[in-house]
């Protein structure tokens, strides 16, 4: 098993004919993940490698039973590809789309939590199920073997770029993953740690889990709140970047738009501090991802499935 | 994320029906005139930080002669970093009560939030700690407007009544007009002040527009300090030829950061990767020089504007490349625009330290192009802490 995606995910490209898409498109098929339908508005009755184009969302849906859908539009149509897929009753959308006007994504989330839709992102490199062969997203590039194996640990990253590296340091202390998910580099994002903590707890092949965190935001401080209330019981190990911000002029913001230090708010050392209170692997060093793995799941080497 | 200065966000509030005080920008005390002092008036230093007053940079004055006086101190003056080149200068309005309002975006609940009180003077954020009765604070659905007896149920529950009700009402429904229409991530209104002759006004505004939503906001052409969000100070003259570097091709970002002194020139991406990389150094006691992120598959041209920046920072000593595994930056290209730049540099390395870490899209490619250019190279056979490791080791050399 795995969280949010698996073979049943019945996957749909809203903006397909877009030059954003297209690589993103040959990279997933070329993993075998099934795209069964693009969406573009006035494109129609084309095909995109192999993957035929509909004007709306609601075709898709009656032709494919679509029931997940990628969405790769530029900023200014990203408010209306996510509404016009809630509309149609899609319960999964994952928003690659970085740069959304921050009262976009403010219309985007509520609708979609209204709805009781999941979204992953806005701003995401997406997420991967490497035993299924499903991404959905510029997730693992051309090669995601290079850092997704299959196995049984969950990877959540605040950063789309780190979720391949952590995956690859799970690769490279014995293990492999189950779903690797990037939540998305802004502060108002869909789905973060602690919505998918409780997910990965229900997911039986999941034994452990790994975040990779950034200053700013609160969640952090949320997943550890999670941990403390006895709502994610597998062993998480944690790994904050950033520390040297917390010596930096308040206010300035070093890599995602999210990872804004502002007061005690956001702080490294802050996070690092309640999540070790709340009974989480917090390594200092990254490196030592390795063999905190290597320790709590240690028994199980060469099991990796 | 981009500031408005103050003139300019109060000529916007003016403009959407929103009482301000008259108003005026100065670039020398030369040009004050009898026409600015009708009325004794406030000058403040107009700079794109906040909490001017605790800095000693807004002041008040009743004669042109004094007026001239504080606008050359004022000029004189650098605000949190900021030098004083123009001063905004204000009539001076008769100050009843001061009240206090912001709109801004909750990111726990991810709606617009309404914060308002009427005890002016204090810090808005001790005063919800210490005394929360004092405070309302109310979220608004998005996709609705702010309706009328919404903003009077919040000045009504602070004690509101009378003429200033209704004029405050007014002015709250007009301010969250104004938030919405030009994409604010901020905007606060500190003091709104109740006049002694009943009537309410913006005394000091701050506005900030979301800069992801420029691009429908023409009019706003000029009037938003873009990327401000590493504002501590002002951009340093190699920070903005950095700036030029990466919009010149739209492909791929290049942000480039100076640092304090330092040593070791840090080109690193993507933005949680370059995150990890400069811990790595400085928990091993190396300064970098600068902070840089670049990703997004930048072409090789600046790649190679970036690199000949970084190392064009004095008392730089070394170079640090070092990149999360890569789902679609080409290493080849990084590498060719690396070489190309220490190449036209001059620079040798098997005499000035360069470390690589480059793995992903390409890295074969890439791994070549860097060891031809006698770069010590490392793809997935370290980590990256592993990488800084060396980087460090290499620098015992030089420094």
């Amino acid at each position: 098993m795995s969280i949010l995606i698996n073979q049943n995910t019945r996957l749909a490209v809203q903006g397909i004919t877009g030059r954003e898409a297209s690589m993103i498109v040959s990279h997933t098929l070329a993993y075998g993940t099934k795209i069964f339908a693009g969406i573009t508005p006035g494109k129609g009755g084309q095909y995109v490698q192999g993957v035929p184009v509909y004007d709306t969302v609601a075709e898709a849906v009656k032709q494919h039973d679509i029931n997940a859908t990628l969405i790769v539009v530029p900023p200014a149509f990203a408010l209306d590809a996510v509404l016009e897929a809630i509309a149609n009753g899609i319960k999964l959308i994952v928003v690659t789309t970085e740069n959304i006007p921050q009262h976009d994504a403010v219309k985007l989330l509520y609708a979609a939590r209204k709805e009781n839709v999941t979204i992953i992102g806005p701003n995401t490199v997406g997420m991967i199920n490497p035993k299924d062969r499903i991404k959905m997203g510029s997730i693992g590039g051309d090669r995601p073997e290079r850092c997704f194996v299959p196995g049984n640990v969950g990877v959540i990253s605040r950063s789309g770029g780190m979720t391949a590296e952590t995956s690859w340091m799970v690769k490279r202390a014995g293990f492999g993953v189950t779903t690797c998910i990037g939540i998305g580099g802004d502060s108002l994002i869909g789905t973060n740690i602690k919505d998918l903590l409780v997910l990965f707890e229900k997911d039986e092949e999941t034994e452990a889990v790994v975040t990779f965190s950034e200053p700013g935001t609160s969640f952090e401080e949320e997943a550890a709140q999670l941990l403390k209330e006895g709502g994610f019981t597998k062993p998480l190990i944690s790994f904050v970047a950033g520390k040297f911000t917390e010596s930096m002029p308040e206010g300035t913001v070093f890599g995602h738009a999210g990872a804004m230090i502002s007061g005690n708010a956001g702080r490294p050392s802050l996070k690092m501090k309640a999540l070790k209170e709340s009974g989480a692997h917090v390594v200092e060093k990254y490196d030592d991802i390795i063999g905190v793995l290597q320790t709590v799941l240690g028994s199980k080497v060469g099991e990796a499935k | 994320m981009g500031r408005m200065l103050e003139d300019a966000s109060k000529t916007i509030l003016k403009e959407n029906g929103i009482p301000v005080p008259g108003h005026s920008v100065i670039s020398s005390s030369e040009e004050i005139s009898e026409q600015h002092l009708r009325k004794p008036c406030v000058l403040k230093a107009l700079v794109p930080v906040g909490k001017r007053g605790k800095a000693g940079a807004i002041k008040f004055a009743d004669t042109v002669e004094e007026t001239k006086t504080k606008a050359d101190e004022i000029f004189q003056m650098t605000v949190r970093n900021f030098p004083v080149e123009k001063v905004l200068i204000e009539e001076k309005i008769n100050i009843d009560e001061e009240w206090y309002v912001s709109i801004t975006i909750d990111p726990q609940k991810q709606v617009p939030v309404i914060i308002a009180t009427t005890e002016g003077g204090v810090e808005v954020e001790d005063l919800v700690k210490d005394a929360p009765e004092k405070v309302v604070i109310y979220h608004v659905e998005p996709f609705t407007e702010l309706q009328p007896y919404q903003a009077k149920e919040i000045w009504s529950k602070l004690g509101v009544t009378g003429k200033p009700l209704v004029k405050a009402t007014g002015i709250l429904c007009k301010l969250y007009q104004v938030f919405m229409k030009y994409d604010c991530y901020i905007l606060e209104i500190n003091p709104l002040v109740l006049t002694k002759d009943e009537n309410v006004m913006a005394a000091a505004s701050v506005m900030g527009v979301d800069d992801a939503a420029l691009y429908r906001h023409p009019e706003l052409e000029g009037k938003v300090e873009s990327g401000s969000e590493r504002s501590w100070r002002p951009l340093t003259q190699l920070e903005k030829e950095m700036v030029k570097v990466n919009d010149a091709d739209y492909r791929g970002t290049a942000r480039y950061t100076e640092m304090d002194g330092g040593e070791i020139g840090f080109m690193c991406g993507g933005g949680g990767g370059s995150l990890l990389s400069f811990d790595a150094l400085t928990n091993l006691g190396a300064a970098p020089a600068n902070y840089t992120e670049t990703g997004g598959n930048p072409p090789e041209e600046k790649v190679k504007g970036l690199t000949k920046g970084i190392l064009s920072k004095q008392g730089v000593k070394g170079l640090f490349v070092a990149h999360n595994i890569t789902n679609n930056t080409q290493i080849h290209v990084m590498a060719r625009g690396i070489v190309n730049a220490i190449q036209e540099l001059g620079i040798d390395p098997q005499v000035f330290p360069i470390v690589v870490r480059e793995a992903g899209v390409n890295d074969e490619e890439g791994k070549k192009i860097f060891q031809e250019a006698g770069i010590t190279y490392f793809g997935e056979d370290l980590t990256i802490e592993e990488a800084a490791a060396e980087m460090v080791k290499k620098m015992r050399g030089v420094s």
